[in-house]
Parts: structure tokens; C-alpha cells; sequence
């Protein structure tokens, strides 16, 4: 043969390009040659057109329904579904907000309800929040004196008790009740927090111990606050 | 099947990929598995290692579609090219190619494409390349068909067709280097 190896007429990086494509490659070269398409743009789209030269032979290749099962392997090996995955996100989402933004609704619909204020004029409502959570969900109807505290995202304590202070404007706490992590209470105002708990007033949480403060002032971590807003 | 809606088609799930819907994976699967089991089953000779190597493909597929550009490739080009380089790394994996019985030279002018596949490749690439092909000495058709339809390497391609690996390579380069000027005519 007269024709040894032929430099002649193409760049040897293109005609690397056309033996890959061909796939006459093998081991080492062939390694090589992936190496250098996942890096080298200009490679790999002179791959891609060799490719695309050579793809119309395919049509000589007859086509074979491939049995049912490949395509329940292929199902199988990828991810989970996205339509699950979304639930399983939303369920988490809705978990991680934990109960925050489902228990403020229900917080004031339920405190409502209890309290008949649905035709009592403004209502008072706090969200008790700390440390980026929200803790509890208080509605206050100063007229009957009466309050209702539904938990949040509250963890319970093993050694001490979540209590409710009434902050108002002179910044002096006073104590309104304990509360409880696992359900709403319902507390009874004296008329002197029932005329302090306006707008701009304070409810804050410490964590007392069992049975609540004995001095009257937090003696634990207050550990959530919310400003009391008109509904 | 209308070749341009196929195409389409085809391009239109393989973009739906990458946000993860499976049916358009499901729908390129429906359109193109025959196709590309017959490249793999060409290639590798066998039934069950096809299948494999089939399903390896679509996850490949799966995973790679975002690299898929349908403005500058055909949806079957880039189906095709993974399918016969899945296949090939199947084979280089294993000692060597199926085939490996020896090619006569002169037996390789009767491949005219009688059963061409038109409706996923399209007559005129088809016809031209095969026009291109025509064009190319015997011996440069008969080592490309070896490597393109059976996955030979150059050493299997000179021991098929008797000649020293030198040679081969050369046959082969000249043969690209030919395909290329006539297909850009």
C-alpha cells in the first residue's frame, strides 16, 4: 500500500474526533478521547458532527421492539419520581413550619369560636415568636377578660413550663397564666391586665419552673415575644 | 410516521427531561427503543447484553438530556451516537467484538440500504451519505462498515481483513478524510 499513515487533509485532533466517532478506538485512546470531550469543547463538537455524518448509516440497522421489562429496569433505575419527591418536600415543608402557619388559622378561629367574639368588636392577637420560630398563637378579648393560647412550634421541657407575661406600656411584666406545648389554653384576665392588654402591649413566654414563678417576674429564659395587634 | 413530528416530538420530551418528568423520558423511550435496540443488538450480537446495554442508554439518556441541544443536533443522531457508544464500551469491555469473521471485500458494493429505516433517519441524509460511501475504494467502505455496524477496533478490523494495523488506520483516516469532502459538497 502506498497510503501508510495519512497526516494529509484534516487536523489530527479532527481526525481523532472521526475515529472516535466511528468508535475504531479502543483502551487507553478511547479513554482518552472521553477524557478530552468532557473537557474540550472544540472536540467535542467536532465528535458531535462526525456523529452527525455518520448517524444516517443507522437507517440500515433494522429496528427490534426490545422486550416490556428493559423499560420497567429502566423505571426502576432512576430516581424516585418527581410527583413524590414534590409531596414528600411539601410534607416536609409543611412539618419543618410546623404548625405555624396551620395553627395561627386555627389559632384564631378556634380562639374565636371559644370566646364568641365574632360579634365583639377587635379582638387582640399575638404571635408569640423566638429564636426564628413561632412559638404560640394568643388571641386576647380584654371586654369578657379572656385569653387563649394555642402552641406553635413549641417543644416541651422536660424541667420547666412554658409562662405567659403581659408586657405593657411601662414595661413592667405581669404574669397571665402557664401555658401548655400540647394544647390550647384558655386563661382568665383580672381586670387590670384586661385594661393593660391594648394594642402595642407585649406577651411574652419564659420557661419557669413546674407550677410557674414564684416572684411574680420571669425567673427562666424568655424565650418568644409578640407585640398584641388589633385583628 | 412523519419524519419532521417524530423529530420533534422526540426533541420536545427529551427537553422535559431534565425537570425530571419520567413519561417524557417514557415517550422517547416509546419512540426511539426499537431503533436503538436494534443499533445495540447490531453491535453486540447478543439478546440479553443488548438489553442491558439498552437500558444503560436510557438512563444515560435520563441523566445527559440537558446536554442534548436540539438548535444544533438531531434528536436520533445524539440517541444513536449513545447507543452504539454504550454498546462499543460493552464490547471493549469484554475481550473483543462478536464479529470478528473475515470481511471479503468485494462482497461489501451489495450493501444498498433496502431496508433502510427512512421514517427516523431521513431518505436524503441517508441517501447521501450512501451516495459518499459509493464514492470510497472497496476496502475504505468495507472497514468502516466493520467498524460503524459491528464495533470493531483498528487491531480487529486489520485481522479481519488481513492487513497490517499500519495499513488499517491509514485506510480508514483516508476514508474519513474522503466521506467528509464529499458530504460537504
Amino acid at each position: 500500500m502506498s497510503d501508510v499513515l495519512d497526516h494529509s487533509g484534516l487536523p489530527e485532533e479532527e481526525l481523532l474526533a472521526a475515529e472516535y466517532a466511528l468508535g475504531v478506538l479502543a483502551g487507553t485512546e478511547r479513554a482518552a478521547a472521553e477524557h478530552r470531550i468532557a473537557r474540550d469543547p472544540g472536540f467535542a463538537r467536532q465528535v458531535a458532527e462526525w456523529e452527525q455524518r455518520l448517524a444516517p448509516w443507522a437507517a440500515e440497522i433494522p429496528g427490534v421492539v426490545p422486550p416490556p421489562q428493559v423499560w420497567d429496569r429502566i423505571a426502576g433505575a432512576l430516581p424516585p419520581p418527581t410527583p413524590d419527591r414534590g409531596l414528600w418536600q411539601s410534607l416536609a415543608f409543611w412539618r419543618g413550619l410546623s404548625l405555624a402557619t396551620g395553627l395561627l388559622t386555627a389559632a384564631c378561629v378556634a380562639a374565636l369560636i371559644y370566646l364568641g367574639t365574632l360579634t365583639q368588636p377587635q379582638p387582640l392577637v399575638a404571635t408569640i415568636e423566638g429564636d426564628g420560630h413561632r412559638h404560640f398563637v394568643a388571641t386576647i378579648d380584654a371586654k369578657r377578660g379572656m385569653v387563649a393560647v394555642v402552641p406553635a412550634a413549641f417543644s416541651a421541657d422536660a424541667t420547666r413550663v412554658p409562662e405567659l407575661w403581659l408586657i405593657p406600656a411601662d414595661g413592667k411584666p405581669r404574669p397571665v397564666g402557664l401555658l401548655r406545648a400540647d394544647r390550647t389554653v384558655t386563661l382568665t384576665l383580672t381586670a387590670e391586665l384586661a385594661a393593660l392588654a391594648k394594642g402595642e402591649a407585649i406577651l411574652a413566654v419564659s420557661l419557669e419552673p413546674p407550677g410557674g414563678s414564684t416572684t411574680g417576674l420571669p425567673t427562666g429564659p424568655v424565650i418568644a415575644t409578640g407585640k398584641l395587634t388589633s385583628l | 410516521m412523519d419524519l419532521d413530528a417524530n423529530r420533534s416530538l422526540i426533541a420536545a420530551a427529551l427537553g422535559r427531561i431534565p425537570a425530571g418528568d419520567r413519561t417524557a423520558l417514557q415517550t422517547v423511550y416509546r419512540l426511539t427503543s426499537a431503533k436503538l435496540f436494534g443499533v445495540c443488538l447490531r453491535i453486540l450480537g447478543e439478546r440479553g447484553e443488548a438489553e442491558d446495554v439498552l437500558q444503560e442508554v436510557y438512563v444515560t439518556v435520563w441523566r445527559k438530556a440537558a446536554d442534548f441541544d436540539a438548535s444544533r443536533a438531531s434528536p436520533m443522531t445524539w440517541l444513536i451516537a449513545i447507543a452504539r457508544n454504550r454498546s462499543i464500551d460493552r464490547l471493549r469491555a469484554s475481550r473483543q467484538s462478536r464479529n470478528m469473521a473475515p470481511i471479503e471485500q468485494a462482497s461489501e458494493i451489495a450493501d444498498i440500504a433496502a431496508t433502510a429505516d427512512h421514517a427516523l433517519e431521513g431518505l436524503q441524509e441517508h441517501a447521501r451519505l450512501h451516495g459518499c460511501l459509493g464514492s470510497l475504494a472497496t476496502h475504505e467502505r468495507a472497514a468502516l462498515r466493520g467498524a460503524f455496524f459491528d464495533g470493531n477496533t483498528y487491531e480487529e478490523l486489520a485481522a479481519r481483513m488481513a492487513v497490517p494495523l499500519g495499513t488499517m488506520k491509514s485506510w480508514i483516516r483516508r476514508a474519513m478524510i474522503k466521506l467528509k469532502a464529499c458530504l460537504e459538497q
